[in-house]
C-alpha cells in the first residue's frame, strides 16, 4: 500500500470517501455537510460553499451527490434518531453531531434508541450506525463548544466510544466504525485536525477495542487517548532525557477497552498515570485505574495517578482554559513523584 | 394569448393586524393549496403555459411539486426586492408578453401593485389577505377554470369585466400612488408596521368604493353612503370633530364609533387636496408614503384602474353557452 | 406608535453602537487580537433596538450565539462587554464565558447562548417567574431562522402558549443557519405562520426596519405585559458578516450582497429621522462621535484590563474533588 503524508482531517474525509464508495449504503448528514450545495444558484455545478464547520467534509457532497450528503435543519433530535431508524432499517448512516456538547439536544435518541435497540429487540435489531463530532478545549470556544464527553458515552451499554490520536489511526479506525453493526461515537479532536502522518492511500480498518502502544517504556504507564496522547508522548520525551522510560498507551477506543494492554503494560511498569482531558468523575480516568486496582493491584508499585481537568466547564479566557487543559508539565512532574 | 400570469404575494395576511386585531391567519401552505387548486383546473381547460413570479417563499414551487400537469410552469427571471416591487415587475413583464390574464393571490395591497403594471388584462383576484374589499373569497378551483376559459377565449371574457376605478395620489404635482379602495391620512409620522387600526389616527379619506359590507376604510364611507366598484362616484371623508358618528368594523372584530366631520361625493375625474401636514398616506390599507406638511398632496379618481373578471357572471354564460358540457352520443 | 424625539436619539445611538462595536470587533479579530470565534450582528441592528426599546431593566432576553447586539440594546455594559470578548478579568463574566456567552442578569439578559434554540425554555422560565410572582416583567425570547427548527423552540411555544406566559418570540430570519439557506431548512417557508400552531399571533415585519419592529413590538410586549400571552414576530432581514468571522460566505451571491447594502437599517433610519427634522444632521454627527469615542474607551479598557487569574478556572462552580 502506498502511503503519503495527510493531515487528520483528510484522513476523516478519506475513511468517508472510500466507505462511501465501497458501500452505497453509507450515507452521511449533519448540518452544513453539504454547506450551503441546497441554493438555487450552487445547484448543478454540485458545488458546496463550506464542507462543514471545519471543512472535514470537503468534496463529499460533490463527488456524492445530495442524496448521499445532506444538510439537516438544526435538529439533532430529528436527524440523530434518523440515523438510529435508518440504521436499524438498512443504511449504515454517519450522522454528524458538529460539537459533541450539542449531545444535550439529543440525548435520548442515542442513549434510549440508538444504544438499546438491538438488546431490548432480543437481537432482533441492528443498529449499524456512526456519529461523529468535534471534542476538546483549546479552541477558545469556551463552555458549551469545548468538552470532551466521551466518559458519558463510554458509561452506556450498547455504545461503542472510539477517539483516535493520529490520522492513521483516525482513518481505519472510522473505517472499522462504519462497518461496525453496533452504533459508534467517534470523536474528533478539534486540535488535532492539522497534525500531518503518514497514511496509506488506500482503504484499511483498524480493529474497534484494540489499544496500541504508542511507545514503549519500564517505569511507568500512560494511559490516554485523543489529543492527550500528544501531550503524553512529548512528556515521556522530556523523561526520557531524565532517564525515565515511560510507556504510553493509546487507547483509541474507551468501548470496547482493551484490558489486556493496560494490564499487560501494568504488570511490566508497575505504575499507572491515566491522562484524560475529560472531567474527572465517573470517567475513562476513574475507569482505568478502576480496572488496574481490581485486576492487577498486586503489581502495583505505587498509586495510581489521574491527570484530568479539573471538575469544571471549560472557561473561554485563553490563560484560564490553559490552565484547564492537563499539561505535559503536569503529566511529567507527576511521572517524577512516583519514578523519582 | 393563451398563456396566463400568475402573482402570489408571499406576505400577505402577516401584518400587525394579527396583533392588533382578530385578522385571520391566511398561513403560506394554504395559498399553495390554493394555487394547486388554480393550476389543476388551468391544467384541465387545456392552457399551454402559465407563468409566475417567484418568490421568498417558494409559493408556486410548492403548489407544483409532485403535480403531474401537461401544462409548462415557467417562472419569470427578474430580480427579487421580497417587498411589492417584485409584484409590479411580475405584472409589467406579464403585460409585456400579453398574457391572456393574470390570476392574483394577496390582498387589496398586491392588486394595487398589479394594478400598476398592467393596463388592460384582465385580472382574476383571489383574496388571500386580511380585509380585502378589492379581491373575492373565491374558490381557486373556479378561479382557475374562469381564467383558464378567458385565456382560452371559450367566452369572451371583455364582455363579462368591469374596469376599476383608481385613486392618483399626487405629491407636488408628481404621481406618486395609486390605490384601487382608498386613501387615507394616518397621523402617524412612519409608516411603520403600515396597517391603520386606531381611527383616531386617521384625518381624510378618499375613497373610490364605499362598500357597507367590507371591513376597514371602506366600511365608514360605506355606512355614511354606500358605492360599489361600478358606481361612477367616489367620496371624500374627514374625520374628527363633527357630529355623526358611525359604527363601523375598522378592522376584523374591531369595531369603532368614528367621528366623522363632513363627507362628499366625487365624481370621476375630480380631486381633492389633502390638508397640509406631516403624516403618512395610506393607500388601501397600508402606510406608505411619509409626506410633509410643505408637499401639497392631491387625490384623483379616474377610472384608470385594471380591468377586473366578474367570475360569477362570466362562469354563467359559459353554462348558457355550453362550453364545457359534451354530448356523448 | 410611542416614538418621541429622545427615544429617537436613543435608538440612533444604540443601532451604531452596535454596528460600530461589530465593526471594532471584526477588525480586531482580523488582527489576531481576539482568541475563539466570533458571530456579529451587524446588519441587524434595528431588530435588537427596535424590541428592546419597549424593555426596562427588570424584563428578560434570552440571546442566541450572535448575542452582541441583544446585550447593546438591553444596556449590558460596553466596557464589560469588550473585556468579555478578549476574555478579561474585567468581564461581564470576568473573561469566563466570551462571546459566545455575555451576560448579564442584573439587565435582564440571560445570556447569549451557545446552544441553538437553547433559549425558548429559558425564556418560558423568567415568564413564569413574572406570572407566579404576579409582576409585569416580560421576556423577549430572540432566535434564528435556524433555531426555528429545533425541537427545543416548538417546545417552549407551546409551552409558553399553554400556560399563557408573558414571552414575545422574536425570529431574526436573516435567511441562513451557517451556510445553510432558510429556504432549504423551513419546510413551510414561513415562520410567523407557526404561531397558528400554538394558538397565538404570528406577524412577519421587515428586519431592517426600525419603525416597523419598534410598532409590532410595542403591541406584542404590551400583550404580553397585560397578560394576553405569547406572541411571534418574524423579522426578515440579513445579516453583513460571515456566519463567524472568518467564513468567506461564499453561499452568499454578489448581487444579494449588494442589494442587502441597500437597505442598510441604521442608513434608513437616519434618512427618515432627518428628512422628519425629528434628528439633525449635527445631532446625528455629535451622536457618532459619542458612540466612536465610547467604542474606542470600551477597546481601551479591555485592552488594558488584566487577565484573569488562573485559580479563577475554580471558582463559581460547585467543585468536590480531592
Ligand atoms: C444545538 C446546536 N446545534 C448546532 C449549533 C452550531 N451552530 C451555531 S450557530 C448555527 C446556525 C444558527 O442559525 P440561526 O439560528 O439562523 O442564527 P444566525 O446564525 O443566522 O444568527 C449553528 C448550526 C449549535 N451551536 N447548537
Ligand atoms: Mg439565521
Amino acid at each position: 500500500m502506498a502511503a503519503r503524508t495527510i493531515t487528520f482531517r483528510e484522513a476523516i474525509n478519506e475513511a468517508m470517501r472510500l466507505e462511501m464508495r465501497r458501500d452505497p449504503t453509507v450515507i452521511l448528514f449533519g448540518e452544513d455537510v453539504a454547506g450551503g450545495a441546497t441554493l438555487p444558484h450552487m445547484e448543478g455545478e454540485n458545488k458546496e460553499a463550506w464542507g462543514g464547520v471545519l471543512g472535514v467534509r470537503t468534496g463529499l457532497a460533490p463527488e456524492f451527490g445530495r442524496n448521499r450528503v445532506l444538510d439537516t435543519p438544526i435538529s439533532e433530535s430529528a436527524f440523530i434518531g434518523a440515523a438510529v431508524g435508518a440504521a436499524s432499517t438498512g443504511l449504515r448512516p454517519i450522522a454528524e453531531l458538529m460539537f459533541i456538547d450539542f449531545l444535550g439536544v439529543c440525548f435520548d435518541q442515542i442513549f434510549n434508541q440508538g444504544a438499546k435497540l438491538r438488546y431490548m429487540f432480543g437481537g432482533k435489531a441492528q443498529v449499524p450506525m456512526v456519529v461523529r463530532s468535534m471534542i476538546g478545549a483549546g479552541f477558545r470556544a469556551a463552555a458549551q463548544h469545548s468538552g470532551c464527553l466521551y466518559s458519558i458515552f463510554t458509561h452506556i451499554p450498547g455504545l461503542k466510544t472510539v477517539v483516535p490520536s493520529t490520522p492513521y489511526d483516525a482513518k481505519g479506525l472510522l473505517s472499522a466504525a462504519i462497518r461496525d453493526n453496533d452504533p459508534v461515537m467517534f470523536f474528533e479532536h478539534k486540535l488535532l485536525y492539522d497534525i500531518e502522518g503518514e497514511v496509506p492511500e488506500d482503504n484499511y480498518t483498524i480493529p474497534l477495542g484494540e489499544a496500541e502502544v504508542k511507545r514503549e517504556g519500564s517505569d511507568a504507564t500512560i494511559v490516554t487517548v485523543g489529543r492527550m496522547v500528544h501531550f503524553s508522548l512529548e512528556a515521556a520525551e522530556k523523561l526520557a532525557n531524565d532517564g525515565v522510560n515511560v510507556e504510553v498507551v493509546d487507547l483509541r477506543s474507551l468501548s470496547p477497552m482493551d484490558g489486556d494492554t493496560i494490564l499487560d503494560s501494568v504488570k511490566k511498569t508497575h505504575r499507572l498515570v491515566v491522562v484524560d482531558e475529560d472531567n474527572p468523575r465517573c470517567s475513562l480516568a476513574t475507569d482505568v485505574i478502576a480496572l488496574v486496582a481490581d485486576q492487577a493491584f498486586d503489581y502495583l508499585d505505587a498509586p495510581c495517578k489521574m491527570i484530568t481537568a479539573p471538575h469544571t466547564p471549560v472557561p473561554f479566557s485563553p490563560g484560564l482554559e490553559d490552565a484547564y487543559i492537563p499539561s505535559v508539565e503536569s503529566i511529567v512532574s507527576t511521572v517524577k513523584s512516583f519514578t523519582g | 394569448m393563451s398563456t396566463i400570469g400568475i402573482i402570489a404575494n408571499p406576505a400577505s395576511g402577516k401584518d400587525i393586524r394579527r396583533l392588533v386585531t382578530h385578522a385571520s391567519v391566511f398561513d403560506n401552505l394554504e395559498k399553495s393549496h390554493i394555487l394547486r387548486r388554480v393550476f389543476l383546473a388551468i391544467d384541465a381547460l387545456g392552457v399551454p403555459q402559465v407563468l409566475y413570479m417567484p418568490d421568498y417563499d417558494g409559493l408556486v414551487e410548492k403548489a407544483l411539486k409532485g403535480l403531474k400537469l401537461s401544462l409548462k410552469a415557467d417562472q419569470l427571471h427578474m430580480d427579487m426586492w421580497a417587498d411589492e416591487r417584485d409584484t409590479t415587475e411580475a405584472a409589467r413583464q406579464f403585460c409585456e408578453m400579453d398574457v391572456g390574464c393574470i390570476i392574483t393571490l394577496g390582498g387589496d395591497g398586491t392588486n394595487r401593485a398589479v394594478a400598476k403594471a398592467c393596463s388592460e388584462i384582465p385580472i382574476v383576484a383571489i383574496s388571500t389577505g386580511t380585509n380585502n374589499v378589492f379581491p373575492s373569497m373565491i374558490e381557486g378551483t373556479v378561479a382557475g377554470m374562469a381564467a383558464g376559459m378567458a385565456a382560452r377565449e371559450m367566452v369572451d371574457v371583455d364582455r363579462f369585466t368591469y374596469v376599476a376605478k383608481r385613486l392618483e395620489v399626487y405629491v407636488d404635482d408628481q404621481m406618486a400612488e395609486i390605490a384601487l379602495i382608498d386613501v387615507v391620512v394616518c397621523t402617524e409620522l412612519f409608516v411603520g408596521s403600515r396597517a391603520l387600526w386606531d381611527p383616531h389616527r386617521i384625518r381624510e379619506i378618499v375613497l373610490a368604493r364605499a362598500e357597507p359590507d367590507c371591513i376597514g376604510m371602506s366600511c365608514i364611507g360605506g355606512l355614511l353612503h354606500p358605492l360599489g366598484p361600478r358606481d361612477p362616484q367616489g367620496m371624500y371623508v374627514r374625520l374628527g370633530g363633527g357630529n355623526t358618528t358611525v359604527l363601523a368594523p375598522v378592522g376584523p372584530g374591531l369595531i369603532s364609533k368614528v367621528d366623522t366631520r363632513e363627507y362628499r361625493l366625487l365624481s370621476l375625474g375630480e380631486e381633492v387636496v389633502l390638508e397640509p401636514a406631516a403624516c403618512t398616506i395610506a393607500v388601501d390599507g397600508e402606510r406608505q408614503l411619509e409626506v410633509f406638511a410643505h408637499q401639497k398632496i392631491r387625490v384623483r379618481l379616474t377610472n384608470r384602474g385594471p380591468r377586473v373578471v366578474d367570475v360569477r357572471r362570466y362562469l354563467y354564460e359559459a353554462s348558457r353557452r355550453g362550453v364545457l358540457r359534451t354530448v356523448v352520443k | 406608535m410611542s416614538l418621541t424625539k429622545e427615544k429617537m436619539l436613543e435608538a440612533y445611538a444604540t443601532m451604531k453602537k452596535i454596528r460600530l462595536f461589530e465593526e471594532k470587533v471584526a477588525g480586531l479579530f482580523a488582527e489576531g487580537k481576539l482568541p475563539g470565534f466570533v458571530h456579529l450582528y451587524a446588519g441587524e441592528e434595528a431588530i435588537a433596538t427596535g424590541v428592546c426599546a419597549h424593555l426596562s431593566e427588570r424584563d428578560y432576553i434570552t440571546s442566541t450565539h450572535r448575542g452582541h447586539g441583544h446585550c447593546i440594546a438591553k444596556g449590558v455594559d460596553i466596557n464589560s462587554m469588550m473585556a468579555e470578548v478578549y476574555g478579561k478579568a474585567t468581564g461581564a463574566c470576568k473573561g469566563k464565558g466570551g462571546s459566545m456567552h455575555i451576560a448579564d442578569v442584573d439587565k435582564g439578559m440571560l445570556g447569549a447562548n451557545g446552544i441553538v434554540g437553547a433559549g425558548g425554555p429559558l425564556a418560558c422560565g423568567s415568564g413564569l417567574m413574572a406570572k407566579t410572582l404576579g409582576t409585569d416583567q416580560v421576556t423577549v425570547c430572540f432566535f434564528g431562522d435556524g433555531a426555528a427548527e429545533q425541537g427545543t423552540m416548538h417546545e417552549a411555544m407551546n409551552l409558553a402558549c399553554c400556560w399563557i406566559l408573558p414571552v414575545v418570540f422574536v425570529c431574526e430570519n436573516n435567511g441562513y443557519a451557517e451556510s445553510t439557506p432558510w429556504g432549504y431548512h423551513c419546510a413551510a417557508k414561513n415562520i410567523a405562520d407557526r404561531g397558528v400552531a400554538y394558538d397565538m399571533p404570528g406577524v412577519t415585519v421587515d428586519g431592517t426596519d426600525f419603525f416597523a419592529i419598534y410598532e409590532t413590538a410595542e403591541e406584542a410586549i404590551g400583550r404580553a405585559r397585560r397578560g394576553e400571552g405569547p406572541s411571534l414576530i418574524e423579522c426578515r432581514g440579513f445579516r453583513y458578516y460571515g456566519h463567524f468571522e472568518g467564513d468567506a460566505m461564499l453561499y452568499v451571491t454578489e448581487e444579494e450582497k449588494k442589494r442587502n447594502r441597500a437597505r442598510d437599517p441604521i442608513e434608513n433610519f437616519k434618512k427618515r429621522a432627518t428628512e422628519r427634522g425629528l434628528l439633525s444632521e449635527e445631532q446625528i454627527a455629535e451622536l457618532d462621535s459619542k458612540v466612536a469615542a465610547i467604542i474606542e474607551e470600551a477597546f481601551k479598557f479591555a485592552e488594558k484590563s488584566a487577565w484573569p487569574e488562573n485559580k479563577e478556572v475554580l471558582t463559581d462552580v460547585y467543585v468536590n474533588y480531592p
